[in-house]
C-alpha cells in the first residue's frame, strides 16, 4: 500500500530512522485523532492496515440511538477511489462501550476478518491496561490487525504496540486552486519494542494507486508542529527485551 | 411466450387472449398480427414448477394425497374428504378459491380419468372426450380420425388387439387407463416432517445449566436429522416448560444455515444473556421441547485439505449471528449500493445477516466523494459570492474556517420525478450545488448550497461530508 520516497530535502542526514511497519497483523494500534480529522485518520487506518484484500473489514462503533446524534456513515463511493470495496465493509453497532468493547474482543477472535476497527470517541472509560491486553491476546490468536480509532481522546496507559497521531495536511493544489489528492500527517508516538517520534507526511498517488510517504525529520517538523502534540517523550517505550516477551502476567 | 428454435412462440395465453382466438403453440408474429397490443413476458418453467410445488403444498388442506402432473396440473386424492368439508362442490369451490388461478378441474373415480376430463373435456362422460384425450402423436391422432373414430366410446368398442397393432401399446394403455380397466396410481408428494424434539424428565429439572446440557442434547439429535435431510437450520425455538405453566421461549435465528449444535447453542447463550429477565427455573422444569422452524438446504461439506477460506466465511456467518442476536440484527449492517441520486440515498444499511455483499459499481469518471457522510448534513454559516461562487468562509460548530482551496460545483438536482409535482417547474425541491474545498489546516470538506440564487429566496449551506 505504500512506496517509499526519498525526502525531497537536499543532503538527508544518515540517521533517517527506517520506516517501522504500519498497521501489521496480531497486533493492536491505536490511532488517535480530532474530530475534523476523522476522514484522514480512517483513510490512514484502511490503507495502512495489513490484511488480506477480499476478507471483510469490521468497523464497530458506538450508537445509542439510531436517530438521535449526527452520525458519520463512511461513504461507499467515496471508499473505492482509495482502493477498497466497500463491500467488504461490516458495520456494528454496539450501544455503549462497554458492549462495544465487548463486540470488539468477540470479532478480534475471530479470524475470518481481515482487520478490526474499533471507532471511540472520548476518554472511554472501559479501556485500560486489561482491556487492551485482552484486545492483544485476541489479536495474536487470531492474526489480524486490530485498530482503536481514538476521536478527540487524551492518551492514555493501554497496552497497545504503537500509538499513531493522524490529522490531514494542506494538499498540493491542482490547477485552479482546487484541493488536491488526500493529504496526511502521521506521527508515531509510541511503539513497543522501537523507536518512536518520527513524523511522516503521506499523500496519495492515483497513478499508482497508493499512498506515498514522505519523512518529515524533527527539525523540520513544523508544518503541522502548532496543533500536533508533542513529540516522543511522554510515554516512554518498553525497552525491547521487556516488549519481546509475552506479558501474560498482566492478563 | 418461449423459444422454439428460431421462432418466438406462446406457451401458454391469459383468458382475455384465449377470447381473442390465441392459443398456446402459436407464433408471436402470428399472435402480434391478430392482436396488436398484446402483452407478453418471458416463459420461465423453473418459476412454474416453484409455484406448483407451493400449490401442491397448499391442497395439504383438503386431502394428504396430493401429486403432481406434470407440468401444469395437480392430481388430488379427495377419497373420504369430501364430506369434512361438505360435499364435493364445496371441495371443489375451496381447492379452487385457494388455487387462485384460472383452473380447470374435474372429479372422476379415478386419476388417469379426471386428467383426461380436466385436459380434454367437459362434463363426467370418459366415453365422449375426444381421442385427443389418449395424447398421442399427431400421426396416430389424425389415422385415428380418419378411420372414423372420435371419440374414445368409439375406440372402446373395438377389440383393442387391432388398436395395439397399429398404435403401439401405449395407446392401449391409456385408453384402458382411462376407462378404469386398468389401474392409474399417484405418486403423492410426501411433506417432510417438521423437526420437533422434546424431552420430558421424570423429575423437574431445577438447575438452568442443566437444562442447557439437555438442549444441547436435543440439538445434536436435530442435527442428525438434518444431515440426513440434507438440511440446516436457519431459525430455532426452545420451549422450556416449567411446572408452574410458565413457558419461556428462546427463539434464535442465523444468516446462514447450520447444523452445528455447538454454534446454535453459543447463540441461545447469548440469547438468554441480552433477556431483560433471566431464565428462572422456579419449581423446574417438567420438560424441553425444540423445533428447527426454517430449514435450508446445506449440503454435507466435503472435509478439504486446504479448508482455510470456508473457515473464515465460517467464522464471519457466526460472528454476524452472534453479534446480531446480543445487540439486534439491524445493528450489524452492510453497505449496499442504492440507484438514486442524491448521495445520501445512493447507500443504504442492511442487516448483514439478510444481504449478500453486493457488488458495487465501479467509480469511473463522477467527482471524488468524500470517506465519510454527515447524516443529517449539518447547517453551516458560510460567507460566498453570488451567484455561484465557492465558499470563502464558513462557521461550523462554531469555529470559523478560511477556505483556501475549491473546487466546484458539481450540480445535483432533486429527484423531481419520485415527487408528486416535481415536473412542474420550481417544485421539483432544492438543487445542490456541492464544492470541495480545504481549509488552512488542510482538513477537505464537502460542502452544498440547497437551492440557486433566484430560485430560492436565501439559500442555506449544509456539511455534507468529510474527504481525507
Amino acid at each position: 500500500m505504500f512506496q517509499t520516497h526519498a525526502p525531497s530535502r537536499a543532503d538527508p542526514p544518515p540517521e533517517t530512522p527506517p520506516r517501522p511497519l504500519w498497521l501489521v497483523k496480531a497486533q493492536l494500534h491505536e490511532v488517535h485523532a480530532a474530530a475534523g480529522d476523522w476522514a484522514s485518520a480512517m483513510a490512514f487506518c484502511l490503507a495502512a492496515i495489513e490484511a488480506d484484500a477480499r476478507r471483510p473489514i469490521l468497523l464497530l462503533r458506538v450508537r445509542k440511538d439510531r436517530r438521535a446524534q449526527m452520525r458519520m456513515d463512511p461513504c461507499g463511493e467515496g471508499w473505492a477511489p482509495l482502493g477498497l470495496d466497500p463491500a467488504r465493509l461490516l458495520i456494528v453497532d454496539a450501544r455503549d462501550d462497554a458492549g462495544l468493547l465487548r463486540a470488539g474482543l468477540d470479532a478480534a477472535r475471530q479470524s475470518g476478518p481481515a482487520a478490526v476497527v474499533l471507532e471511540t470517541w472520548g476518554n472511554l472509560r472501559e479501556y485500560d491496561l486489561v482491556a487492551s491486553r485482552r484486545l492483544i491476546l485476541a489479536a495474536e490468536q487470531s492474526r489480524i490487525p486490530v485498530v482503536m480509532l481514538r476521536g478527540d481522546a487524551p492518551p492514555r496507559a493501554s497496552a497497545a504496540h504503537t500509538r499513531w497521531m493522524v490529522s490531514s495536511a494542506p494538499s498540493s493544489p491542482l490547477e485552479m486552486r482546487a484541493p488536491g489528492p488526500p493529504a496526511l500527517l502521521v506521527e508515531l508516538q509510541r511503539r513497543r519494542g522501537g523507536p518512536a517520534g518520527m513524523h511522516w507526511r503521506l499523500e496519495w498517488n492515483e497513478d499508482n494507486a497508493c499512498f506515498r510517504e514522505e519523512p518529515i525529520l524533527p527539525a523540520s517538523a513544523e508544518p503541522g508542529a502548532d496543533e500536533a502534540p508533542p513529540l516522543s517523550g511522554a510515554v516512554v517505550s518498553l525497552a525491547a527485551v521487556r516488549a519481546g516477551e509475552p506479558l501474560r502476567r498482566t492478563a | 411466450m418461449a423459444r422454439d428454435g428460431q421462432a418466438l412462440r406462446l406457451a401458454a395465453v391469459g383468458v382475455a387472449a384465449h377470447r381473442q382466438g390465441l392459443s398456446a403453440g402459436m407464433t408471436l408474429a402470428d399472435a402480434r398480427a391478430r392482436c396488436p397490443d398484446l402483452a407478453t413476458a418471458p416463459h420461465d418453467p423453473v418459476a412454474d414448477s416453484r409455484e406448483l410445488d407451493r400449490l401442491a403444498g397448499a391442497m395439504i388442506a383438503f386431502t394428504p394425497l396430493v401429486a403432481l402432473d406434470p407440468c401444469d396440473g395437480l392430481v388430488l386424492d379427495v377419497t373420504g374428504c369430501a364430506h369434512l368439508l361438505g360435499g364435493e362442490d364445496e371441495l371443489v369451490a375451496g381447492v379452487l378459491a385457494a388455487a387462485g388461478y384460472t383452473v380447470r378441474h374435474a372429479l372422476a373415480a379415478h386419476a388417469a380419468a379426471a386428467r383426461a376430463l380436466a385436459r380434454h373435456g367437459t362434463g363426467h362422460d370418459v366415453r365422449a372426450l375426444p381421442v385427443a384425450a389418449l395424447e398421442l402423436d399427431e400421426r396416430a391422432l389424425s389415422g385415428l380420425r380418419r378411420a372414423g373414430l372420435k371419440t374414445l366410446g368409439d375406440l372402446a368398442a373395438r377389440p383393442m388387439a387391432g388398436l395395439a397393432a397399429r398404435f403401439g401399446e401405449a395407446a392401449v394403455m391409456r385408453l384402458r387407463a382411462i376407462l378404469g380397466e386398468a389401474g392409474s396410481p399417484i405418486t403423492p408428494l410426501r411433506l417432510a416432517e417438521p423437526i420437533r424434539l422434546e424431552t420430558r424428565f421424570p423429575e423437574p429439572l431445577a438447575r438452568t445449566d442443566d437444562a442447557l446440557d439437555v438442549i444441547e442434547e436435543l440439538l445434536t439429535r436435530a442435527a442428525r436429522i438434518m444431515e440426513e435431510r440434507q438440511l440446516g437450520g436457519r431459525r430455532f425455538r426452545v420451549v422450556l416448560h416449567r411446572s408452574d405453566n410458565v413457558r419461556p421461549r428462546l427463539v434464535v435465528e442465523t444468516g446462514q444455515p447450520v447444523r452445528d449444535p455447538a454454534a446454535v447453542m453459543r447463540l441461545l447463550r447469548e440469547r438468554i444473556d441480552t433477556l431483560s429477565d433471566p431464565l428462572d427455573p422456579g419449581y423446574g422444569f417438567d420438560a424441553i421441547t425444540l423445533a428447527v422452524l426454517g430449514a435450508e438446504h446445506l449440503p454435507s461439506r466435503q472435509i478439504g485439505l486446504e479448508s482455510g477460506k470456508e473457515d473464515a466465511e465460517d467464522s464471519i456467518a457466526a460472528l454476524v449471528d452472534t453479534l446480531g442476536v446480543r445487540l439486534g440484527e439491524e445493528r450489524v449492517s452492510r453497505l449496499v449500493p442504492c440507484d438514486r441520486h442524491l448521495p445520501e440515498k445512493a447507500q443504504g444499511l442492511v442487516p448483514a445477516a439478510q444481504a449478500r455483499p453486493a457488488p458495487w459499481p465501479a467509480g469511473g469518471e463522477t467527482p471524488p466523494r468524500p470517506l465519510l457522510l454527515l447524516d443529517p448534513p449539518q447547517p453551516v454559516d458560510v460567507i460566498a459570492g453570488v451567484p455561484d461562487s465557492p465558499p470563502q468562509r464558513f462557521r461550523w460548530q462554531g469555529r470559523l474556517h478560511d477556505v483556501c482551496l475549491a473546487e466546484g460545483p458539481e450540480r445535483i438536482g432533486a429527484e423531481w420525478w419520485r415527487k408528486r409535482g416535481g415536473h412542474i417547474p420550481g417544485n421539483a425541491g432544492d438543487t445542490r450545488d456541492y464544492y470541495r474545498i480545504e481549509d488552512g489546516k488542510g482538513r477537505r470538506y464537502w460542502i452544498f448550497r440547497s437551492g440557486l440564487f433566484g430560485e430560492t429566496p436565501g439559500p442555506r449551506w449544509y456539511l455534507h461530508g468529510l474527504f481525507p
